[in-house]
């Protein structure tokens, strides 16, 4: 029996710190564990305690790439316990800052973080010496997040106007005049960057996924929505946990969750897509036929072009929400905490952030559970990286441990947010 | 560059992050004893920001806190025009694409300011919350004058140039 190991001790171009250990036992991959082992953070436990108003800051500070995706579902849990109604401009806004942090987050991941892996370069200061006008493209869009994230949260990173019941502040047509115009000169350079990734050599591979995102009746889902999937479910958010489950594994400081009677599932951009592509605007699914992409991506190596697809249609709703606000009579709802259990759930860059809280009647937090999307994609990733190393066992393990790492990537894995990152170590026997 | 010379003193760091703050104590102690016509900026979020931040400027001068190597509070001045900032071989996060990243890709896009003096101050601890160390925190006011006066001696050149 020959068993070798190919160890990647340490990631590089994911959020967080995890490592991957391969182990190959007479040609076939027995395992391929993605250990994550940045520390646990216990953000569930110290919100124990802690008063309704604090939560949507508190929440924020779990992820400086996906602070709206925590501070959105965790207003909204507080609105769902204690009743309240959030319509209007007041739910238009909260989905206009959510488009900047997907456009913030997902043109860092694809220009800066995810390409290079495409065109052989080790990271995006090598790959700008012959594709400048992308990376330069790329910047310009995601200063475009940025600052939408800086104008309607009070900053780019850990935004502080979003409260329970609205906002603190409330933006004038005035100020979102102006961003209006960058985020139009942002769509071009975003439609553009979506037809330069169609042209990057992808691998040719397919996983048989189970996709679970949100479904809203008349919009591409960002802020809220049922749980659907691919597979037959269909689920009010607050059906998650009998649906879904999170294990514990030796390897990892993040749970890994499962559909309970399947297994892994995938959430993300391409299951978002999958289940919602027929919701996207004409003009962003006549860009996606000009990419490519039918109705359903199956390829994990392809999400670069459906990240940078939902780039340009966050663009493009940006644009349209602006062109269509009117300053509200209220930054609030008013309201009265009260004894209870919320849900939320809202699309995060990297799939559904599903959140229960529970509170006692003047609103303190009595248990609070959080549940992001890399650890709901960690079964799916480990799957895929299985299948990717399988085809590859004869390879040199350089080959195998690049390979692997741009699998892993695919899913432009939130490490901190999930521990609670990556080494690659492959055993062979 | 068209317009008038101009010069950036750009502070950074994380002031809840112990040494990590010097940044941000040096640009208060900076604050309107700059030269006219300095632009002064703290910042201690997303470095990829700074590439357009300063692309407008013909110079700038950074402030960051350095790791530790032995002599806290050590102010070390490094010409961007005749040495190289440490650089990982790869940023291996977003979050840890730092100054040396930045300047190295903001050069590639030619976006990069023709003078960059960097300001490293040593730390010794970067626990979250910890305040500055009493050698780094002394080491602050010393580092205002330097950075002043590599401002105005900047300012000065590029109104030669």
């Amino acid at each position: 029996m020959t068993t070798k190991t190919i160890k990647v001790d340490y990631l590089a171009r994911v959020e967080g710190e995890g490592a991957l250990d391969l182990h190959i036992e007479d040609g076939a991959v027995k395992a391929a564990n993605l250990r994550i082992f940045e520390p646990p953070r216990f953000f569930e436990a110290f919100l124990r305690g802690r008063g309704y108003m604090e939560l949507p800051d508190i929440v924020a500070r779990i992820c400086g790439i996906c602070p709206v995706a925590y501070q959105m579902g965790a207003v909204q849990a507080v609105e769902r316990a204690f009743g309240i109604e959030v319509g209007g401009q007041l739910r238009t806004l909260r989905r206009l800052l959510y488009c900047g942090e997907w456009i913030e987050s997902h043109a860092l991941h694809v220009v800066m973080l995810h390409a290079p892996d495409f065109l052989g370069y080790p990271d995006a200061i090598r790959m700008a010496e012959k594709h400048g006008d992308v990376v330069r493209s790329g910047l310009a869009v995601k200063k475009a997040g940025n600052a939408l994230m800086c104008l309607l949260g009070g900053r780019e990173i850990h935004p502080v106007n979003v409260r329970p019941g609205g906002f603190y502040r409330l933006p004038t047509k005035a100020e979102l005049a102006p961003m209006g115009e960058e985020l139009k000169r942002a769509r071009d350079q975003a439609f553009d960057l979506v037809r330069w990734t169609s042209t990057l050599p992808i691998p040719d591979f397919e996983q048989d996924y189970e996709f679970v995102a949100m479904r809203h009746e008349s919009e591409y889902p960002i802020t809220g929505g049922r749980l659907v999937s691919s597979r037959g479910i269909d689920i009010d958010i607050g059906d998650f946990e009998n649906e879904f489950e999170e294990r514990h594994v030796p390897h990892s400081t993040a749970l890994h969750a499962m559909v309970k009677q399947r297994g892994a599932y995938l959430v993300g951009p391409l299951a978002r897509y999958a289940l919602n592509s027929q919701l996207l605007p004409e003009t962003i699914q006549s860009l996606a036929r000009e990419a490519g992409l039918g109705p359903v991506c199956n390829n994990p190596f392809r999400s670069i072009v459906v990240r940078a697809l939902e780039v340009a249609f966050a663009c493009e709703e940006a644009v349209r929400l602006i062109g269509e606000y009117e300053l509200p009579e209220a930054a609030t709802v008013p309201f009265e905490p009260r004894a209870g259990t919320g849900f939320g759930c809202t699309e995060a860059p990297r799939g559904i952030c599903w959140h229960r809280y529970d509170f006692e009647e003047d609103g303190t937090i009595r248990a609070a559970r959080i549940v992001p999307p890399t650890s709901q994609n960690q079964p799916s990733i480990e799957a895929d990286l299985a299948a990717v190393a399988g085809s590859l066992v004869e390879a040199d393990d350089d080959v195998i441990r690049d390979r692997c790492e741009q699998t892993i990537r695919n899913y432009d894995p939130c490490i901190s947010c999930s521990a609670h990152f990556l080494k690659l170590s492959v055993h062979r026997s | 560059m068209s317009g008038p010379p101009c010069v950036l003193v750009l502070c950074l760091g994380n002031p809840d992050r112990g040494d990590d703050g010097v940044g941000a104590a040096v640009a208060a102690l900076l604050e309107e004893h700059l030269p006219p016509g300095v632009t002064l900026m703290a910042r201690s979020g997303d470095m990829l920001a700074l590439i357009e931040d300063w692309a407008q400027f013909d110079a700038i001068v950074c402030v960051d806190a350095a790791a530790p190597m032995g002599e806290p509070g050590r102010i070390h001045r490094i010409d961007l025009a005749h040495e190289e900032l440490p650089r990982d071989m790869a940023f291996l996060s977003s979050h840890a694409f730092g100054l040396g990243e930045a300047v190295a890709l903001a050069r590639t896009l030619d976006l990069a300011p023709r003078d960059i003096v960097v300001y490293a101050i040593e730390g010794a601890c970067f626990d979250g919350g910890a305040p500055l160390s009493a050698q780094v925190a002394a080491a602050a006011a010393p580092a205002a004058e330097r950075v002043r006066a590599e401002a105005a001696r900047l300012q000065e050149q590029e109104n030669h140039a």
